[in-house]
């Protein structure tokens, strides 16, 4: 009995020992925050702040554009995942559940397109967003980051979708619904947590797309975080690293308060529809 | 699929139309901003390109030849291979081990996994700051720490002289994306049934046997589609390293993804650009075919 | 689509995606018709430090007082993104009305490739003799026509010293020469802080420091002629040097760009620096307690024999030939010079940019400046040396613009070189042989 005690403390103490290191750079990035400039370069460093302050993120809410960005990524993030999940959950439910020719193919297309790097559809995406009159907006973004997301999120969805079990449908069926009745009534709340997982999914790659954002837009007006801040903040003349920290800080702090809300949602959707090849 | 015998063939022929309908949407967006660029950069891989102008003659496959006979493309595949496979062994070992604990019944649990799982939600530029930041070779905490520990006498060079730079991208590569690995892991090792860890105590297997015998086979298909997924992002990962190291020391770090990049923005020749993408494009779709392939057969 | 350009051998110019190019011209068409009354104006800058930004409105505000149916976006760039973001621009068609401070280099090569709109009216509107003499012929890459004009002038390599530090080492005078600079950073290392702040990164900072050695050593990377000619004894001199510096450098120094350099100098880090006048505002915001103890000269030659060689990108100004409201966009570009939004943005970083009208630096709204008041020797001695600089771009008096500097940077492969001999040990010979080589191509692309 002892023993098992013991093991549980240690078991305890290493988990917390990696997790904390996991976690450091977070720790960092906070006090760098708070300390002043003056500080910040002090060889050695200081391990704790010897005065706090939180002048670094006053200036990046009143003197900067921090905020518009801050509205362009929540924007971008949110109708990406929003227009990517209801495409990919009406595909999924076809690739998954209906017969026609080609489908097979289809589905390996869907994996190779997968496989494009962003770099190479860069130039002709650009053209093309000029040619149909979007270039430089929030739009153009949303489709261009609807090249890796969706993909990923109809691979996703298709593997949550093998998931659902077929005769809740037939069942259904039977009873005289229509396909698109039994997947309204049975498909979708049994798909939710795949969906919400998804979704999350799809957020966070979209938050974090950095070189789409740096070709396809410029003006401040619709630039989002990743470009925003990067190019406020560093230069050729100076790296504003207390006012990065702080930009760092407050464009992570959001999603981690979601994420902690959603983890559940995360781990178990995933175990639900258990990813399959 | 569904209960075929009650289905009639006009049924069917309404469902397929159905189904065709449904992907549709799906399928226009991907030809429209997946296939037509895609087709476009091969079209423009047999020219010789001026990135600004778009201008240029039909060269033929003289960017192949290029391509094949240069050493650019072949000595990124070799740093990309290398990124790849040591920044995924690390990911899957130490996401693999740290679903393991978490899955464990400790203190503060979930506040725990949301700490674990924080550096995958970090935008890429973020994580490469707080990471240039803390390998900063004056200001630096990683230098200043292990100095102070006495595992360093002077401050380390991280991220500019090799080898250092490309563990460093390493580190921070399997640093960032090892928790989607502990996502999956999770929810997988929630779902392996008790008893069959029971049925391995009474037969008196230790907590080691019991992971070669219980949860690792139980692991193997979720972990076949992580390395699938998790190749084929690290392969083609451009803002990290790009944003970390530029690709130096000279070209230690240049990734296949840098190299276009490179070569279209930086050298302006578009077509050539194109060329190395198809040619990375090709490499992919080899390694994928032949990994399907084998766990294919072995699953 | 094309017209099966896959039986035609060699393609005429200009046709290839040009049906792209032009439905997006097409398309963008319309709305600008329409939006005749009302104009929109786009001015792009990878210059935009907060106190840069204040300035910039300031003179949007005032442009458009005058103006009332035209309104200016000011859109930022980088020095890193504005080779892509630009290239996107340029090929669709939807590009900028005006663009500022990107090297002379730059400029150079989108004129040559028939990009640019000449910039004889907008000089005219300015005023030709309000210029230094000069100051624009490193814009009039074909004669008699201008791909555009300097905003100011910098003088990228000076040479920063501690004067305390100095002091404490028992150095008495700035070094002039390489020996005497290994002396003294040698003497003033010590105590947790390093001699120089060299770069030694895959980054444009190292090839364009490194181009300057290589004219301190009394070398060039290109004759007059713009034949390749960097496989000389100055480059291998040049590299030697650059190889004893590296001990004085902070270890990170292999990654080192402006920002980290600059950062290494103000932060009392290093005891000498390498940069442009920002130095003066940096260290009167971040460190203070070293404002009075420093200076700043002409950076050091490989012998008295060898005059010194500064490095001014030349900050630029330039209209794109595709520009909608090419008249407004005449009329803004000179309306950048006009003396009250000028000064203010050239205080928004004293000693950064320096004005590039001799009728501004005589100006005593110019001089009237805490900084530049302080600093008078340094802004001087600055001011001149930029004046007499050059770049890769027109590397002497003697030489044709180089159209291909731009490329020739941006394809690190200078950085390269100093990276594989300094750091990775590489045989000096060779490599120069492959420098050599990848440059001609480049050159000849």
């Amino acid at each position: 009995m002892q023993r098992s005690m013991l093991q549980g403390v240690i078991v305890n103490l290493v988990t917390w020992t990696l997790v904390l290191l996991i976690a450091f750079p977070l720790l960092w990035m906070i006090i760098t925050s708070v300390k002043p400039q003056t500080e910040l370069f002090r060889i050695p460093p200081t391990w704790f702040p010897e005065t706090i302050t939180f002048e670094h993120y006053w200036r990046l809410l009143t003197e900067t554009p921090f905020l518009t960005y801050f509205r362009n990524s929540v924007v971008l993030a949110t109708t990406t995942t929003i227009f990517v999940v209801a495409l990919g959950t009406l595909g999924a439910y076809s690739l998954v559940r209906f017969k026609y020719r080609g489908r097979e193919t289809l589905a390996m297309l869907v994996l190779f397109t997968y496989l494009l790097p962003s770099v190479v559809l860069i130039i002709p995406l650009y053209l093309m967003m000029v040619a149909i009159g979007l270039s430089n907006t929030l739009v153009s973004l949303i489709l261009a980051h609807t090249t890796f997301a969706l993909p990923y999120a109809l691979w996703l969805l298709r593997s949550f979708m093998e998931g659902v079990p077929e005769d809740l449908e037939s069942a259904a069926l039977v009873d005289g619904a229509s396909r698109m009745g039994a997947f309204r009534d049975i498909i979708l709340p049994q798909l939710l947590p795949g969906i919400i997982s998804t979704a999350l999914f799809t957020f966070i790659l979209s938050w974090n797309e950095y070189l789409y954002a740096l070709v396809l837009v410029n003006s401040d007006s619709v630039a989002p975080l990743t470009t925003g801040v990067m190019s406020m903040l560093i230069s050729a003349f100076n790296i504003e690293w207390s006012l990065l920290m702080a930009a760092s800080v407050m464009m992570s702090l959001p999603l981690i308060v979601v994420f902690a809300f959603l983890q559940s949602y995360l781990t178990s959707g995933f175990g639900a529809g258990g990813v399959k090849g | 699929m569904i209960a075929t015998q009650t289905i009639t063939p006009r049924l069917e022929r309404s469902y397929a139309r159905l189904g065709v309908l449904l992907i549709a949407p799906t399928i226009l967006v991907f030809s429209l901003v997946i296939v037509y660029p895609l087709l476009a950069a091969i079209y423009l891989s047999v020219f010789s390109i001026y990135t600004p102008t778009l201008e240029g003659n039909f060269v033929g496959a003289a960017n192949y030849v290029k391509l094949l006979t240069g050493k650019a493309f072949w000595n990124s595949l070799g740093v990309t291979l290398i990124w790849t496979v040591g920044t995924l062994t690390l990911q899957i070992v130490f996401g693999v081990g740290m679903a393991l604990l978490l899955h464990q019944n400790i203190w503060f649990r979930s506040l725990a996994r949301s700490l674990v799982l924080f550096p995958y939600f970090l935008s890429t530029v973020v994580a490469v700051l707080v990471w240039r930041w803390l390998f900063n070779d004056l200001y630096g905490a990683m230098n200043h720490g292990l100095m102070q520990l006495g595992i360093l006498d002077l401050p380390l060079d991280w991220l500019g002289s090799m080898p250092n730079a490309m563990i460093g991208v390493i580190l921070v590569g399997a640093w960032k994306y090892f928790p989607f690995v502990v996502i999956a892991v999770l929810a997988r090792l929630q779902t392996i049934p008790e008893h069959l860890y029971e049925a391995a105590k009474i037969d008196g297997a230790g907590p080691i046997a019991r992971f070669w015998d219980v949860t690792l086979p139980q692991l193997r298909n979720v972990l076949v589609v992580i390395v699938l997924l998790r190749a084929i992002w690290d392969f083609k990962e451009f803002d990290l390293i790009y944003l970390l190291t530029g690709g130096g020391p000279v070209t230690s770090t240049q990734t296949l993804s840098l190299l276009v990049y490179q070569e279209a923005f930086g050298l302006n020749q578009m077509g050539q650009a194109a060329a190395y993408s198809v040619g990375m494009m090709l490499v992919m779709l080899v390694f994928m075919v032949v990994y399907i392939r084998k766990t294919g057969k072995e699953g | 689509m094309h017209s099966k350009p896959f039986k035609t051998p060699a393609l005429p110019r200009r046709t290839v995606l040009a049906g792209l190019a032009a439905a997006g011209a097409t398309a963008a068409m319309p709305m600008r018709l329409r939006a005749q009354e009302q104009i929109t104006l786009r001015w792009w800058s990878p210059q935009s430090s907060p106190e840069q930004l204040a300035a910039y409105q300031t003179q949007i505000a005032n442009f458009e007082a005058q103006h009332e149916n035209i309104k200016v976006v000011f859109e930022k760039t980088s020095d890193e993104g504005y080779a892509p973001q630009l290239a996107a621009a340029f090929a669709s068609g939807d590009v900028p009305n005006v663009v500022t401070h990107l090297p002379s280099f730059a400029v150079a090569t989108y004129w040559t490739n028939g990009l640019l709109e000449p910039f004889n009216g907008v000089i005219d509107m300015i005023g030709p003799d309000k210029f230094y003499q000069g100051a624009n012929d490193i814009y009039e890459i074909d004669p008699g026509q201008y791909a555009g004009t300097g905003i100011g002038n910098s003088a990228a390599n000076m040479i920063w010293l501690r004067t305390d530090l100095m002091e404490q080492a028992g150095i008495d005078q700035n070094p002039r020469t390489w020996d005497e600079l290994l002396s003294a950073v040698q003497k003033m290392q010590g105590g947790g802080i390093y001699g120089a702040p060299l770069p030694y990164g895959r980054n444009s900072m190292t090839s364009l420091v490194f181009i300057g050695v290589i004219h301190q050593a009394g070398g060039q990377v290109c004759a007059p002629d713009l034949s390749v000619n960097i496989d000389t004894d100055a480059t291998r001199d040049a590299l030697e040097f650059y190889r004893a510096m590296r001990e004085f450098c902070p270890p990170g120094a292999t990654n080192y760009s402006w920002g980290e350099s600059l950062t290494a100098f103000v932060s009392g880090a290093c005891a000498t620096g390498l940069y442009t006048g920002r130095v003066l505002t940096n260290v009167a915001n971040q460190n203070p307690s070293i404002a009075d103890h420093i200076t700043c000269d002409l950076y050091p030659t490989k012998s008295t024999d060898v005059a010194p060689w500064t490095f001014n990108d030349f900050p630029s100004v330039f209209i794109p030939k595709q520009a909608p409201n090419m008249e407004a966009s005449k009329q803004f570009a000179a309306f950048l010079f006009d003396p009250e939004g000028y000064i203010q943005q050239l205080h928004a970083a004293p000693g950064h940019v320096l004005p590039v009208l001799k009728t501004i630096s005589n100006d005593p709204d110019y001089q009237d400046n805490e900084i530049i008041q302080k600093y008078s020797a340094e802004v001087e001695l600055m001011s001149e040396a930029a004046a007499n600089g050059f770049n890769l771009g027109w590397e002497s008096r003697d030489h044709m613009p180089n159209a291909k500097a731009g490329e020739i940077v941006n394809s690190g492969v200078i950085a390269e070189l100093v990276q594989r001999v300094v750091l990775n040990d590489e045989n000096v010979d060779q490599v120069l042989g492959e420098t050599t080589a990848r440059i001609e191509e480049i050159m000849a692309s």
